[in-house]
């Protein structure tokens, strides 16, 4: 649950202010077009918006926060372009919801500057192994390969993965 | 002849292998040079919340790439909405191979074998037509690649549809459920641009190929001797 103080965590990711939120109509065609309405009931991305407007709380099961997919389709629709998607995001992360997938991508950002693929499959083979991954392998064959990391120069090296919770080993 | 930065991004390093090969290939084919850009690093993809740390990370592969050119290749739709999103100035001209693309050059390429009687759907998914601003300049290209060659093209509307590619490793019903409904309203082989979509297409399709639009262009070409 992002409780009311820790929504300043999100505008600072997001880099909106909260009066941004106030030009919203409330026409709903973000709910309207959503992706997740094919994945869930009673989507509706502006629901979200208002809450940091107001200042509620979030719950952590928030469809919007499990299933998002940052296809863009409610930022285009909006008549003001609110990139909903980055704020689900900064919610996400602010409440430390990264999956472990996402915790081991960044990770290898971290140590390499890239993502070294067999790196974040290894870091969460256990969860590929309980989530039933293994009978689509057949189909996969395609893209594996043997590389070797590679670690790059960085100029600005990224921090450690961050968060009100970062030790949160993420639930999806 | 024309000459490019080039940022491949790290899936084309690995699982879209194929499509950086693809690509380099094709851009050979076209005359044009892709240079790589020294120590690039990964944009960061669709997993930072803080969208300064998103730009930053971006932001310093434009800062590796400046000086060594204007114009950059990003064969990646994620990398290719990240690296826009870092250049908000438009400081760069960030062009997806696809914007390399248009049916005069492609009369010049060397044809020899077209796709007559065939029926393809392709398929761009999110980032390439979104957020809008960011999106490719000519959002048929796919269209017009395939018809100007003699496939038969279908699924206009759910062209931009989102695969859920991105949710795969996390709520993989998901993907699962938002792939099928694309495939369920089209038909034919499906031709995709974005490492997300090959993989969840890929995975879900059953009985239907899913190959990159390199894979066509190069097939056409007499490069590749199957689809
Ligand atoms: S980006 Fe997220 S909130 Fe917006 S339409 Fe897509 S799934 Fe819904
Ligand atoms: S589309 Fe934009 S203005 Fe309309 S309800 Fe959604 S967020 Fe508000």
């Amino acid at each position: 649950m992002i409780k009311e103080k820790d929504h300043e965590i999100v505008f600072k990711y997001t880099g909106y202010r909260r009066e941004d939120f106030s030009v919203c109509l409330g026409c709903k065609i973000c709910a309207s077009v959503c992706t997740v309405n094919d994945l869930a009931q009673n989507v509706n991305p502006q629901e979200l918006l208002m809450k940091l407007f107001v200042g509620e709380k979030i719950e952590d099961d928030h469809p919007l926060v499990r299933y998002c997919t940052s296809c863009y389709r409610c930022t285009t629709a909006c008549p003001w372009q609110i990139r909903i998607p980055e704020v689900v995001r900064a919610v996400k992360e602010s409440l430390g919801m990264e999956s472990r997938f996402e915790k081991a991508f960044k990770k290898s950002l971290n140590i390499w500057g890239r993502v070294y693929e067999p790196f974040v499959v290894a870091m969460t083979a256990l969860d590929l192994l309980k989530g039933g991954y293994i009978k689509y392998m057949p189909k996969w064959m395609g893209y594996a390969g043997f590389h070797l990391p590679h670690k790059v120069k960085r100029i600005k090296p990224t921090s450690a993965p961050k968060g009100l919770n970062p030790s949160g080993e993420g639930r999806s | 002849m024309m000459e490019y930065g080039y940022y491949p991004g790290c899936s084309l390093t690995g699982s879209a292998k194929r499509l950086d090969q693809g690509v380099r290939q094709l851009c050979k084919k076209l005359g044009h040079i892709l240079t790589e850009i020294p120590d690039w690093n990964c944009c960061g993809a669709l997993e930072y919340g803080d969208r300064n740390e998103l730009v930053s990370i971006s932001g310093e592969n434009l800062e590796k790439a400046r000086g060594m050119c204007k114009e950059i290749v990003v064969p990646c739709p994620a990398c290719y909405k990240n690296l826009k999103d870092a250049d908000p100035d438009r400081s760069f001209n960030i062009l997806s191979p696809l914007e390399l693309l248009s049916v005069e050059n492609l009369s010049q390429i060397q044809q020899k074998r077209d796709l007559k009687g065939q029926v393809f759907f392709p398929y761009y998914g999110c980032l390439l037509m979104r957020p809008e601003g960011n999106s490719i300049k000519n959002r048929n290209i796919m269209e017009d690649v395939i018809s100007a060659f003699g496939g038969e093209v279908n699924g206009e509307n759910m062209k931009d549809r989102c695969c859920g590619g991105n949710q795969l490793f996390l709520n993989k019903w998901a993907t699962e459920k938002l792939s099928t409904l694309i495939l369920g309203k089209t038909k034919g082989t499906v031709v995709v641009f974005c490492p997300f979509c090959h993989m969840a297409m890929k995975t879900f399709a059953e009985g239907r190929k899913v190959i990159y639009l390199t894979d066509l262009l190069l097939y056409v070409m007499g490069e590749n001797n199957s689809l």
